[in-house]
């Protein structure tokens, strides 16, 4: 009954919005209807105690099937979250959508809007199978970002709700098929109120235009991202169509620089900024910023070094002397960066910096 | 021919010139005021040890020697306008080649990675000063310059911890009056106890494997009240507890399940009931406490102290002399208000830094409280972590005046994370060490760089019972070479109140005048310092007296005790209450109902007041105002009160109805 009674409510206020828009711009806002979602979504109830009750998969919850109105997304960089593999999802409850602000700005999304990602690893042992750790879901409540955070169950059938923190240790046989071990770390609230937040207001930090202005291949074919996010009725066609877009920290076509530019803004950028959780310290990740190489600490000295031979945040030429190399190089509580969600080295980023800081010729004075 | 033949004898000479300062023992004699050049550094003999704080490296080296003909302060400096762009590093050495001893070394200066250091040289020693290529094997210009030397001088000489063990916690961990070495993790325990001679005996004791490490912060003390001592470890998401058993050859531990991003972390009994609790600033939320009922539970709390993020670098102190432990946090990030939390004396606190002019909103992480000025209550200045921005603060009997200007801190460029103050000369007047200096304190409020060679941080404790203060950094003790000034180290024993006497008041007198410090467990960010309290006494050859408050209440006054000497004093060993009143001093009525009058022949008010049970257990502490005290909160029964005031201590009883 529940189920039926939103879906008609959901076509009922789908007919009115239509009703009213389209004597207004029949033309250039054609926003045919939309398939109906049968996502289960009430405001006041969100978030729910557990993922099945939201409804955005098909079948086993575990296969993470998105049902209409569930749109996978990924961005062109990831944070390194200990090798965890990432699946996301947008959904939207019906007749509002997203706006662009900025290039370097999360979108505007309408109330409702819930952003999903899983966390899981493949070949974990001894089972050697997949195994879901978490689906983190930041709603859109009130004009405010709610976090949840849905714990899966060993049996993969469940996941429930809790923002307490945990911890789960685990063996995985990586892509390289190397056996890999971690204590993984799901996050209390307060550690998600370490990164997500801008001036002590909740906020996404991946669905910025410059972070996934990109393709995506989706069952009906490749498309990108933001055009295909216009197609479902999910964002207003009024954006640029010249987006300063980040260049993948993988892609071995882009410049070293840019490569590095495009790591530092995903991994580091959420902290490192104005109104951000270390916006007392020099550096200034966010992709728009590091054309300047004192933002990226080149030729900067540490307000506080860690070992007596840092001499810079990033020496030219030199990994031993630069802080953020030895930051990037640590697995320890109280060294690494970023200082949530890894606890191992990302060797493949970490071979990035390290590269990047031998190409650097600059002679500091 | 005759020109050819010079032509030989030059570039014979040029060769064995070259080749000369390429071992300590053929190291070319190098004197002030000359500007000498190093074409490349590739003389095959290393030094060992290195000096120079940036580790082992080296492959090539080019050897010197310096005989001064009086004692200067020596500066060596590759820092020349010519060598811009280069990374020199040397290390500067007394004795002879195969037993050489460290007296300096310098690599980087901040940004600059050229060196420079100023070391004191006696006249008619050899120094040598070996140029390594641990960054660089380019050749560089150097210089030697003389200046007059530091009298009363002291330094540090470095010395590798036994084991190569890193530690930043320093404490008495088996109470035999010694500090120890100490070195946390999630499965082990390492003690390196410190041996009459000087000596260490390392034991490892495994531990049940605790849920977090000490990788923001450490701390000490004796939490659940069996003569060892105990730690906490502040981790990124959460605390653990360490208990030793068995008297103290093993350990338990606790780790709560709460997510604490811990910053500094202390011990200290909050509510004043006896026993040790532990508390955690945290990052992210609110500050957490856990409450230590006495029978082994620790009661997680949050809220009271604090109540907003980016709290760094909490420090208990008594900063308006009520005998009853407030707390300062020096805050970073997203709510960079320093606080000031009032203890109320009765389980409650108030922020009163916004009122006493302290809620300012540089970032800091730390704090350094002492009587600078000596003038019996307790100063303070809150470093700077960045934009360089220093606040040193003069306590005036319980408010405060910002002294900055003139102090030393305004042109300091320095600062670091770690800030923390002790008397490391023994002149009597207490030193702050932080943003890489050791800046010495003139007794007015005043700084002044040492020139030393001490370390960045690091904890704090005498390593060598010589009775100067020692400093550990990373794997190497700084080891203080002390001077001819007098000392006095005071190491108590609680009895009614927490083992270590945590929270405790200590007052020296001398003919210099009257010092206090106080027993801290956790100071500065992140290290453990010695739980005994150390008094430097300059050139004074006798102590008046040494008086402890208690966090109890009780007050012990030892008059005259050994100079020179650690002394042990045992809770209530050598009480000051007495039976009788004070003369002069009555309260009234007795009984009293809700209102007790005190009534004097000097005037009391704003006197510190302290109201104790008949066991010595204290029960309220306050300021006297109007000659009236408000006892309607006490449960009948007898009471002594105590009010101090300029030196005075007033004591009376009364009965509570």
């Amino acid at each position: 009954m529940k189920k039926i009674s939103i879906a008609l409510f959901v076509l009922l206020f789908g007919f009115l919005s239509c009703a009213k828009d389209d004597p207004e711009d029949p033309v250039t806002d054609p926003d045919p209807v939309q398939p109906v979602s049968p996502v289960v979504f009430h405001i006041d109830s969100v978030p729910y105690t557990t993922l099945s009750h939201y409804n955005f998969f098909s079948g086993n919850l575990a296969d993470m099937q998105p049902v209409t109105g569930v749109i996978p997304y990924a961005p062109i960089n990831a944070l390194f979250s200990d090798y965890a593999h990432k699946s996301r999802f947008v959904w939207m409850p019906s007749g509002v959508k997203a706006s662009y602000l900025a290039d370097n700005v999360s979108l505007d999304f309408p109330n409702g809007t819930v952003l999903i990602k899983n966390f899981y690893y493949d070949h974990v042992q001894p089972q050697n199978a997949r195994r879901i750790m978490e689906t983190r879901l930041l709603i859109r409540k009130y004009g405010q970002w709610v976090f949840a955070d849905y714990v899966w169950n060993d049996a993969q059938t469940e996941a429930t709700m809790d923002l307490n923190g945990s911890y789960v240790p685990l063996e995985w046989l990586d892509d390289n098929n190397v056996l890999r071990s971690v204590t993984y770390r799901i996050p209390a609230e307060a550690e998600c109120n370490t990164c997500h937040i801008n001036n002590s207001v909740p906020i996404p930090i991946g669905p910025k235009p410059q972070n996934i202005n990109s393709p995506y291949i989706y069952p009906e074919g490749s498309k990108n991202q933001l055009a295909k996010w216009v197609e479902v009725g999910y964002l207003n066609s009024g954006y640029p169509a010249n987006i300063e877009t980040v260049a993948k920290w993988d892609d071995p076509s882009q410049s070293l620089n840019d490569r590095v530019r495009g790591y530092v803004d995903i991994n580091c950028s959420h902290c490192h900024a104005d109104d951000r959780y270390c916006s007392y310290r020099s550096m200034r990740f966010a992709w728009g910023e590091t054309l300047d190489p004192a933002h990226l600490g080149v030729c900067v000295a540490p307000d506080v070094p860690l070992l007596p031979q840092h001499s810079h945040i990033v020496k030219p030429g030199n990994t031993e002397k630069s802080l953020l190399y030895y930051r990037i190089n640590s697995g320890v509580d109280g060294i690494r960066m970023p200082l949530l969600g890894r606890t191992l080295i990302h060797e493949e980023g970490r071979q990035l910096i390290e590269d990047w800081i031998n190409s650097l010729t600059q002679i500091c004075n | 021919m005759k020109t050819t033949y010079t032509l030989i004898v030059t570039a014979a000479l040029c060769a064995s010139i070259a080749h000369a300062q390429n071992s300590c023992s053929s190291a070319v004699l190098v004197t002030a005021g000359t500007t000498y050049t190093i074409d490349a550094i590739n003389g095959p003999e290393i030094p060992i040890p290195i000096c120079a704080t940036t580790g082992v490296g080296a492959t090539h080296t080019e050897w010197y020697k310096y005989v001064p003909a009086y004692d200067y302060s020596l500066t060596i400096s590759t820092d020349l306008p010519q060598n811009a762009g280069g990374d020199t590093r040397f290390n500067v050495y007394q004795g002879n080649c195969g037993g050489l001893s460290c007296v300096g070394g310098a690599d980087d200066q901040g940004s600059n990675t050229l060196a420079s250091t100023t070391v004191q040289v006696s006249g008619g020693l050899t120094y040598r000063i070996a140029f390594d290529d641990r960054w660089s094997n380019a050749g560089f210009d150097f210089t030697l310059t003389e200046g007059p030397p530091v009298v009363t001088a002291f330094n540090f000489v470095q010395q590798a911890i036994p084991g190569g063990i890193s530690s930043d916690c320093v404490v008495d961990m088996n109470n035999d009056g010694l500090d120890d070495i100490v070195s946390g993790s999630t499965n082990m325990v390492r003690i390196l106890r410190q041996q009459a001679g000087g000596s260490f005996l390392e034991s490892d004791i495994s531990i049940p494997t605790a849920a977090n490490s000490p990788s923001w912060s450490i701390c000490a003390g004796d939490l659940n009240g069996d003569g060892h001592t105990d730690l906490m470890y502040g981790g990124g998401g959460g605390t653990s507890l360490i208990l030793s058993a068995n008297g103290g050859t093993s350990f338990t531990q606790i780790s709560p399940a709460q997510y604490i991003f811990c910053q500094r972390t202390n011990m200290v009994d909050i509510n004043n009931d006896g026993n040790l609790d532990a508390y955690s600033c945290h990052d992210v939320d609110a500050n957490v406490s856990f409450m230590n009922d006495g029978a082994g539970n620790f009661v997680f709390g949050q809220g009271g102290l604090g109540t907003t993020c980016g709290n760094y670098g909490s420090i208990w102190v008594d900063y308006d002399n009520d005998h009853d432990m407030d707390m300062f946090v020096a805050k970073c990030g997203c709510d960079p208000h320093d606080l000031l939390m009032r203890n109320n004396g009765d389980g409650t606190f108030t922020d009163v830094s916004p009122a006493l002019g302290l809620s300012d909103t540089h970032q800091s992480w730390s704090s350094a409280w002492g009587d600078f000025d000596n003038d019996g209550d307790l100063d303070m200045l809150i470093g700077s972590s960045s934009s360089n921005v220093h606040k040193l603060m003069r306590n005036d009997g319980g408010t405060f005046t910002n002294v900055t200007i003139g102090s030393g801190y305004d042109t300091f460029g320095g600062q670091s994370i770690e800030w923390t103050t002790h008397d490391f000369n023994n002149d009597g007047h207490l030193d702050i060490l932080g943003g890489g200096a050791l800046m010495l304190g003139n007794g007015d409020m005043t700084f002044a760089t040492a020139a030393v060679s001490a370390p960045y941080s690091g904890p704090v404790g005498d390593l060598n019972n010589d009775g100067f203060l020692d400093i550990i950094s990373g794997n190497t003790i700084y080891l203080n070479t002390g001077n001819t000034n007098k000392y006095l180290t005071v190491d108590l024993t609680g009895t009614v109140s927490n083992r270590d006497g945590i929270g405790a008041r200590i007052e020296v007198t001398s003919d210099m005048g009257t010092q206090i410090r106080e027993i801290r467990s956790g100071d500065a960010f992140s290290t453990m310092s010695s739980l005994m309290a150390h008094f430097g006494l300059g050139t004074d050859t006798h102590i008046a007296s040494v008086t402890v408050y208690w966090p109890s209440g009780i007050v012990d006054v030892i008059d005259e005790p050994a100079i020179n000497s650690r002394l042990n004093i045992v809770e209530g060993t050598f009480t000051a209450i007495p039976a009788s009143a004070t003369k002069g001093f009555s309260v009234f009525p007795s009984p009293a109902e809700d209102v007790l009058n005190v009534r004097a022949d000097v005037d009391l008010n704003n006197g510190a007041t302290t109201v104790m049970n008949v066991t010595g257990q204290r029960v309220m502490t306050t300021h006297l105002r109007n000659d009236q005290l408000d006892i309607s909160s006490l449960k009948s029964g007898v009471y002594l009160i105590r009010i101090e005031l300029a030196g005075r201590v007033l004591n009376s009883r009364f009965v509570k109805r």
